[in-house]
C-alpha cells in the first residue's frame, strides 16, 4: 500500500493561515492503515487547528470529512454540494488523492496534509518499509519474491555488486543487501538455477524514467 | 487532563496502557507545538486498589494546572465573549 507520514503541524498551519473556512478531508484506504490520514487523524488535525487559531483569538470554520478514497471520481463527487462552503481543503490522502481532488475542484485550493513516502508493507506495529517502486515490469518471479529495483541501492539486476559485505549494502550496515536476500530465498526455494540465468536488459520505459505512466484497459472501457 | 491506566504489564487489554501512553505523549507534543502546553496532559499508571495514590496524582495534576493557569483557548474564548457582550 501507499505509505504516508503526517506533515509537521507547523507546516500545515502555515499552509492554511490565509483561509477562514477549511475542510479537513481524510481517506479511508492506505493512509488510514498507516495512521497518517484516516478519520482519526482528521479529527485530531481539525481539533489541533481549531485550538491553535482559537488561542490566537481567530475563529476559523474547520470541518471534517473522510471519503472512502480520493482517487475515484465517485467518492470525490460526494463533496461537490459542499465544496463551495470552503476556502480551502486540506487533503490527508496520498499525493494521488490530493491531485485528483485538485483537478476536480479547480477553484478551491487543495493542500496536502501528509507526505507520501513509498509503496510498502507494514512490517511491525509502527514500522512500514518500502517494497515496490512501481517500475512497471515486475521481475519478482526470477528473484524469489524480493525486488532488486526497490531494495537494491543500485537497482542491479544481476547482483550482488562488489560493495556488499556480510549481507549488508555498502550504503549502510543497517540495509540488507537485496541480492543476499534473493540468494537466500532462491536457496530456500531450491531454485538457485534461476540465479545462474543472466537477466536481460530491463525495459525501463515502463518506469517513472519513461515519463508519467498510464494504464488503459480496453476490456474494461465502455 | 490526565489519563490513568493500569500498571505496565498488568493491563487487562494487554497493551492498552502502552498504546495509551504513546497517544498521550503524542498529544502532549502537539499541544506544546501550538503553544497550549504539553504538561496539560499526562498519564499515570496505578492499580484500582491504590486510592491514596490516585488522590495524590489528582492533587499533583490540579496544582500543575493551577500553576500553568487557564489554557490560551479558554482565555481567548473569554475575551471573545466579552467583546460580543460589549458589542
Amino acid at each position: 500500500m501507499i505509505i504516508a507520514e503526517k506533515k509537521p503541524i507547523e507546516e500545515i498551519i502555515q499552509e492554511v493561515e490565509a483561509y477562514d473556512r477549511i475542510l479537513v478531508l481524510g481517506c479511508n484506504e492506505c493512509v488510514t492503515v498507516c495512521e497518517a490520514g484516516g478519520k482519526k487523524e482528521v479529527e485530531v488535525l481539525a481539533s489541533v487547528l481549531r485550538m491553535n487559531f482559537m488561542a490566537q483569538g481567530r475563529e476559523k470554520t474547520i470541518d471534517e470529512r473522510t471519503l472512502e478514497r480520493q482517487c475515484d471520481h465517485e467518492y470525490l463527487e460526494e463533496i461537490r454540494d459542499v465544496i463551495d462552503q470552503y476556502d480551502a481543503v486540506i487533503s490527508l490522502a496520498c499525493g494521488v488523492g490530493v491531485q485528483f481532488a485538485a483537478e476536480k475542484y479547480m477553484t478551491t485550493p487543495v493542500l496536502p496534509g501528509v507526505n507520501t513516502v513509498c509503496l510498502g508493507a507494514n512490517e511491525d506495529r509502527g514500522l512500514w518499509t518500502e517494497r515496490c517502486q512501481a517500475c512497471g515490469t515486475c521481475v519478482l518471479a526470477r528473484t524469489g519474491g524480493i525486488c532488486p529495483v526497490s531494495r537494491c541501492a543500485k537497482r542491479v539486476l544481476n547482483g550482488p555488486c562488489g560493495g556488499a559485505s556480510n549481507g549488508k549494502c555498502e550504503i549502510s550496515k543497517d540495509t540488507d543487501c537485496a541480492w543476499q536476500l534473493i540468494i537466500d530465498r532462491l536457496k530456500a526455494l531450491g531454485k538457485m538455477e534461476d540465479y545462474e540465468k543472466v537477466a536481460p536488459v530491463k525495459d525501463w520505459s515502463t518506469d517513472r524514467a519513461g515519463g508519467p505512466r498510464t494504464v488503459t484497459r480496453e476490456d474494461v472501457k465502455i | 487532563m490526565y489519563v490513568v491506566g493500569c500498571m505496565e504489564g498488568d493491563c487487562h487489554f494487554n497493551e492498552g496502557n502502552f498504546r495509551a501512553r504513546k497517544r498521550v505523549e503524542q498529544a502532549a507534543k502537539v499541544l506544546d507545538k501550538i503553544g497550549i502546553g504539553g504538561d496539560r496532559v499526562k498519564m499515570y499508571n496505578l492499580s484500582s486498589g491504590e486510592g491514596p495514590l490516585f488522590a495524590q496524582y489528582s492533587t499533583e495534576m490540579v496544582n500543575l494546572v493551577k500553576k500553568m493557569g487557564p489554557s490560551p483557548v479558554r482565555l481567548a474564548r473569554q475575551r471573545m465573549a466579552k467583546k460580543a457582550d460589549a458589542a
